[in-house]
This record gives structure tokens, C-alpha cells and sequence, in this order.
């Protein structure tokens, strides 16, 4: 019986001219944002090799030159982007795709792709991620809202109740042809979608069929959300009309509202420190230390004491390496314990944001399904914190590798010492490796539970609306 | 058989039908007549079971419909004064559809076969039934009821709106049913249709039934005087 239901619900839908209609665009759309953000992250990808490439051969030939002045030369590595990005972007164009590595100095990636783009572009960037959040739901709604209230009206719910069909058989058969018919929709977009993947530069990524598969379960449970939540209503509503219009209504609060206010709710709870405000706090830690008792140059004293004292000297020219590598080191170190001070509150903050907002998700499906799209896409914070951690590990072992040399070669007080490309090839080229889908999914977790959440709440509405279902009011 | 018994259904304060005892025997056809707000709609549907009665029971084919409202569904076609059907499927698409939701699965011949026996040619059920008119939906209304078997048919101002020629069409479908052995219960206002078609006819007012005449009792009689004056009584 709930076959034959579905079966009808999706012969009718594809009759129906409006969704035909409805139906070619949201394909259109997705195929073309689908293909146009392939083309940028293949594009991005390229320039980053390229600039990889070029940013190694200036390390390599900078020339001779003081070890510790190369740090200051620096150099910059490059964020990869995620194949899946092409999908959802995330916060990729509103994060830095590049890091400075210097001495002394922690650099927040730069070169936003956003600052790149036009200014139209800032009202919003169509992925194929944003097409499925926002206006599949919406055709999921104007198929839906008139399924049983649509019926209530015309007569062929009573028609049909009269036959002896159960209420439930009826709601769920419509539920599930109205799932076959975006699955009919879907899946040859989702098809064209693993193809372009299949044949995306890094299609070896690890884990990247995974993190696809996890990616396709939550949006199928998000339109399922819809799904049964637009049936529900249709069917405790007495006319289409006022199921239309609070279908309209709920789409727009998740889809529209619900995006903007969590964002500055969770920020008003949990503000972050303007970038100003942030490297003046932290320049003053680096120089007088995160307890702020003791001055920078009052530890290098205290240090010198002991390394004095540790090697049974009394002045630094007399121990077998070069004093002032030795201190660079140690100030590398403690500036390090700062900056992982900083950064790590910093970053826990923002990663409580996140956590906080997918948590929204609770009310609002968009919110779950958005945070938990970006962690198996590989856009979200937790990814980019990856690589900014990273950058700085590297950076500290670039850092060292200078410094030691200067503290093992140079002489004391020998100011002419240089290095050269022996040197500068000791440094290993920049490799992120990438986040495991496990990590991806602890990334994910707020947002998966709030959306399991919302499937149980809707399916269970579902079911209540069934019971509740009446063709004539008592 | 349909069978009420002390049928009562209350909306707030208003009784609308109160203490029911009706009976239609198989192969009758029972018309209830009564002015607008008479209780008529009412007794179809707490025959139907949409609406839970206050009082009483009513039974289609011996099962109670309070009981078991699905089963006593599976016993009876009902046809509405607009049949409704699902404009983008054709005539014959229609009838397969409800048809197999009655839990009868027809070869499409058969349908097309049903339909014809309704008066609907093989053209015209074809033909998607957003153009249909009245007339052609009662038709896939009666072959609804062909093709579930029905024991009993409930019939919600059948020919309101129909012309003579379609009217009589439809009465003469409905005498056929009748003979094969289904009981029929038809509320309306059509008192001429009532009166050629009724075996029995039942005038409901304020929801009690306060007269019923055999075919014979009213065969010769003005049914619009005795009508009119029983609602003036």
C-alpha cells in the first residue's frame, strides 16, 4: 500500500509541469555551481603547486647569508584545498590560504580568497552545498505542503480514506514518493559529482570517498528532515494555503533567519578579540612573559646564568658554541609557549563558536547540517586550524635548523658567518598531512547528533500527524 | 447490509443526528432526504468513520465501524456529489489507482471493461480527468465501485448538478448495482430521483429521522407535498 502511494505521488510530481520546471533549475544550478567551483579549486590548486614550486626555488637560491637573517628572509607555504571543497567551500574564501614563516614571529595565514572576489560576490557564493541547504528544501516544501492538505481541499483524501487506507500507509507513502522523486533528481547530480571527483587532481585523497559518503548521508537525513516535517504539517493543516505559508515561514527561519542570529548570539557569548587587540597582548607576553612578572630580557639573564653555570664559565665567548644561536633557540622557545598560549585560546575560542553554533542546529536543521557539511567537506575551522598548526610546526623546525647552525658554525661574535644551500636544503618541504575522516568526524559530531535529533523529532511528527489525520473536523 | 443503530453524533451543543435506526438491505436503495443541516452528510460520514459517533453504532456488512472502521470500509464504495480524482492521471489511471488502494489490482483491460460498463468510452478514459466533466467522474465513481466489489454504497448528493440525460445514466447504474445485491444509501435532495430509484426513502430533520415510506406507500403520492409538509410538522 505505501508503495503504491509512492509510487503515485511520483508519476504525479513528474507530470506536474511546476516541478519539472522547479526541478530543471535546482539541477542546473547545482551542475553549474558544481563545475564552477571545480574549476576554482582546481584552479587554487594549480597556483598553489606553481607558487609552492617558486616559493622553494627562492629558499633554495636566496644565496649565502647569515643563517639567522635567512629566518628573517622567511618563507611561505601554502594551504591545499580539500577535493570535497568543491562542493562546499566552507570558510575556505574567508580564511587565508597563505602563512609567512619568519623568526620570531607567529603569522595568521593570509591572501583570502574573498579579497579576490568581486563585490557581488560577497552576498553569496552559490555551492552545491548552498543550493542542497537552501532551495532543495524549498521545492521539498512546495511539493509538499498540498499533499494532504491539498487533498483535504480537492476531496480525494476522503476519496481515498474511504477506500480503507490507513492514515499511516497514506503519510508515509506520500513521504517516500516524495523522496524518490528528489532522488531521481539527486542522484544524477550526485553521480556527475563522484565522476568530477573521480577525475579531481588529489581523487586519491585519503579518506575522501568516506568523507563523501558521510557527506551524502547528512544531507540525505537533512532533506528527510524536510520531508517528513513538510508532510507533517500538510497533514495537520486544514487547507494547502496554511500549510504553504507555514512551510514558507520555517524555511525562511532556518534558511534565512536562523544562519545570521546564531552566528551573532554565539559571538556575543563567546566574543573574540579583535586582531589589534590580539598581537598587542601578545607581543607584550613575548616580552614580558604570560605570568607578566618576569621581562623577557630578566629570563635571557637568568638563562645565561645557568647555561654559564651548567658548562662552569664565567663568560659566553668561553663556551664551545655560539652563545647568541643558543639564545635565539631559547627565545624561539618561550616565544613558542606564548604564542601556543595565544593562539590555542584563540583558536579554542573560535572552535567553541563553531561547536556552539552547529549546536543551534538543535533549532534550526540548516545550522547542524552546515557545520557537519564543512567538517567531512574539510572547509571547516578545525581543518584550517590543522593547517595553521601545522604551518607553525614547521615554521619552529625551520626556525631551529637555522639557529642551530648558527649556534654549531658561527664563531662568538663572528658577525660575517654565512650559510648556504647546503643549508637551506636541510629544510624539508612543506607537507599537510591531511585530516583523517575520524578526525573529520569529531569535527562533526555537534552537528550529525543535532541533526539525528531533528530525524527523530520529524519522523516522530510524522507519525503524530498520521494518527492525528482527520478529513472532516469533529 | 448498512445498519445504524440509536446512531447519535453531537457537534458541541448541537445534536446533529440523534438516535439513527436505519437499516438498508443488500440489493435497496435507501434515500435520505432532508433540508441542508438535516444530519445527512453526518450519517454518510459516521458510516465512512470519520467522524466517531456520541452514541450507538453504526455497521457496514456486519462489521462495526467504530470497531474496525477499516474493515467496514473495505466493504463499501462511496461517491461524493463531486467525485474527485487526480487531475493529471487519465480516467483509467484513476480507477487503477484507487482500485488497487480498494485491494483489488485489475488488469488495465478489465478497468477499461468497468469503465465502459459505467458509460466512460476507452477515448475518454484515456484522456487526463482535469477535463472531466460531473458526469464523467460519477462514472469512474460507479466503476470504482464495480471494481472493489462493494457490498455497500454510500452515495453523498450523487446527482446534484448532473443533467437529466446524465442523471438518468447514473440512476440507471445505480438500479444495476442494487440488482446485483448492494445496498445503497443516498442522500440528496433530488426528490424525483429519489423517488424513481428509492426502494425506501427517509426524511431526516434535525438530525432524527421522522418518517419513512416504502416505494409502494408513496407510488402514486405528491413525494414534494409529503416532503414539505413533514418539514413543516
Amino acid at each position: 500500500m505505501i508503495l503504491r502511494v509512492a509510487r503515485k505521488e511520483f508519476v504525479d510530481a513528474w507530470r506536474d509541469g511546476r516541478f519539472r520546471l522547479g526541478a530543471a533549475l535546482v539541477l542546473v544550478l547545482l551542475v553549474v555551481s558544481g563545475l564552477l567551483a571545480r574549476q576554482q579549486v582546481e584552479r587554487a590548486r594549480t597556483e598553489r603547486a606553481a607558487a609552492t614550486e617558486l616559493e622553494r626555488k627562492n629558499w633554495l637560491e636566496q644565496g649565502d647569508k647569515n643563517s639567522h637573517s635567512a629566518g628573517h628572509y622567511g618563507l611561505n607555504v601554502f594551504k591545499d584545498t580539500s577535493p570535497l571543497a568543491t562542493f562546499d567551500r566552507g570558510i575556505e574564501p574567508f580564511v587565508g590560504t597563505t602563512v609567512f614563516l619568519e623568526a620570531h614571529r607567529q603569522n595568521q595565514s593570509a591572501f583570502l580568497p574573498a579579497q579576490d572576489a568581486t563585490s557581488m560576490r560577497r552576498f553569496g557564493e552559490l555551492s552545491a552545498a548552498i543550493a542542497l541547504q537552501m532551495l532543495v528544501p524549498l521545492l521539498v516544501v512546495l511539493l509538499a505542503f498540498g499533499s494532504l492538505a491539498g487533498e483535504r481541499e480537492s476531496g480525494t483524501l476522503r476519496q481515498v480514506l474511504s477506500l480503507g487506507v490507513r492514515p499511516r500507509q497514506l503519510v508515509l507513502g506520500k513521504s517516500l514518493g516524495l523522496a524518490t522523486t528528489l532522488a531521481a533528481l539527486l542522484l544524477p547530480a550526485g553521480c556527475f559529482a563522484a565522476f568530477l571527483l573521480a577525475r579531481s587532481s588529489s581523487a586519491d585523497a585519503s579518506g575522501m570517498w568516506t568523507r563523501a559518503a558521510l557527506l551524502a548521508a547528512c544531507y540525505a537525513a537533512y532533506l528527510a528532515v524536510f520531508i517528513a516535517g513538510s508532510v507533517g504539517v500538510s497533514a495537520s493543516t486544514r487547507n494547502a494555503r496554511t500549510a504553504l505559508t507555514i512551510l514558507l515561514s520555517l524555511w525562511a527561519l532556518n534558511c534565512i533567519v536562523a544562519p545570521r542570529l546564531a552566528s551573532d548570539v554565539v559571538h556575543g557569548f563567546l566574543p573574540t578579540p579583535k586582531l589589534a587587540e590580539f598581537d598587542f597582548e601578545m607581543q607584550k607576553d613575548v616580552q614580558e612573559g604570560l605570568d607578566g612578572h618576569d621581562a623577557r630580557s630578566k629570563r635571557l639573564e637568568e638563562f645565561t646564568r645557568s647555561t654559564l653555570a651548567e658548562h662552569g664559565k664565567s663568560s659566553v665567548d668561553q663556551l664551545p658554541f655560539n652563545f647568541q644561536g643558543l639564545v635565539m633557540l631559547e627565545s624561539e622557545r618561550m616565544a613558542g609557549e606564548v604564542f601556543d598560549h595565544h593562539f590555542g585560546n584563540l583558536w579554542d575560542r573560535i572552535q567553541a563558536q563553531d561547536s556552539a553554533v552547529a549546536w543551534c542546529g538543535l533549532a534550526a536543521p540548516m545550522l547542524a547540517l552546515r557545520a557537519a557539511s564543512m567538517a567531512f567537506a574539510g572547509t571547516d575551522f578545525a581543518h584550517h586550524r590543522h593547517f595553521a598548526r601545522a604551518a607553525e610546526d614547521h615554521r619552529r623546525d625551520f626556525v631551529r635548523v637555522l639557529n642551530e647552525d648558527l649556534m654549531n658554525n658561527a664563531r662568538p661574535g663572528d658577525h660575517s658567518y654565512t650559510a648556504g644551500r647546503t643549508l637551506w636544503e636541510k629544510l624539508p618541504v612543506f607537507q599537510l598531512e591531511p585530516l583523517s575522516p575520524r578526525d573529520a568526524w569529531a569535527s562533526a559530531r555537534p552537528g550529525v547528533l543535532a541533526l539525528a535529533a531533528w530525524l527523530v523529532a520529524s519522523l516522530a511528527f510524522l507519525f503524530f500527524s498520521a494518527g492525528r489525520l482527520r478529513v472532516v473536523s469533529a | 447490509m448498512l445498519e445504524a443503530q440509536k446512531l447519535t453524533k453531537r457537534f458541541q451543543d448541537r445534536v446533529a443526528l440523534d438516535a439513527l435506526d436505519l437499516t438498508v438491505q443488500d440489493g435497496e436503495i435507501y434515500a435520505l432526504l432532508g433540508p441542508n443541516g438535516a444530519g445527512k452528510t453526518t450519517t454518510i460520514n459516521l458510516f465512512l468513520g470519520f467522524l466517531k459517533p456520541d452514541g450507538g453504532d453504526a455497521r457496514v456488512a456486519g462489521t462495526s465501524v467504530a470497531d474496525d472502521p477499516v474493515a467496514a470500509r473495505r466493504k463499501l464504495a462511496y461517491i461524493p456529489e463531486m467525485v474527485s480524482l487526480y487531475p493529471r492521471f487519465s480516467g483509467v489511471e484513476n480507477l487503477d489507482y484507487f482500485s488497487r488502494l480498494g485491494g483489488h489490482a485489475r488488469r488495465r483491460e478489465e478497468l477499461y471493461a468497468l469503465l465502459e460498463r459505467a458509460g466512460l468510452q476507452r477515448e475518454a478514459a484515456d484522456r487526463r480527468v482535469g477535463t472531466f466533466s460531473k458526469g464523467m467522474r460519477q462514472k469512474v465513481g460507479i466503476a470504482l465501485a464495480l471494481a472493489t466489489g462493494a457490498k455497500a454504497l454510500l452515495l453523498d448528493e450523487p446527482t446534484s448538478g448532473l443533467d437529466p440525460a446524465a442523471s438518468h445514466e447514473f440512476s440507471r447504474m445505480l438500479k444495476q448495482l442494487a440488482g446485483e445485491g448492494v445496498a445503497i444509501l443516498m442522500a440528496t435532495h433530488d426528490l424525483f430521483r429519489a423517488r424513481e430509484d428509492a426502494s425506501r426513502i427517509g426524511i431526516l430533520v434535525g438530525g432524527r429521522l421522522i418518517a419513512q415510506y416504502s416505494r409502494d406507500e408513496i407510488k402514486d403520492q405528491d413525494l414534494e407535498r409529503i416532503y414539505l409538509e413533514r418539514m413543516s410538522a
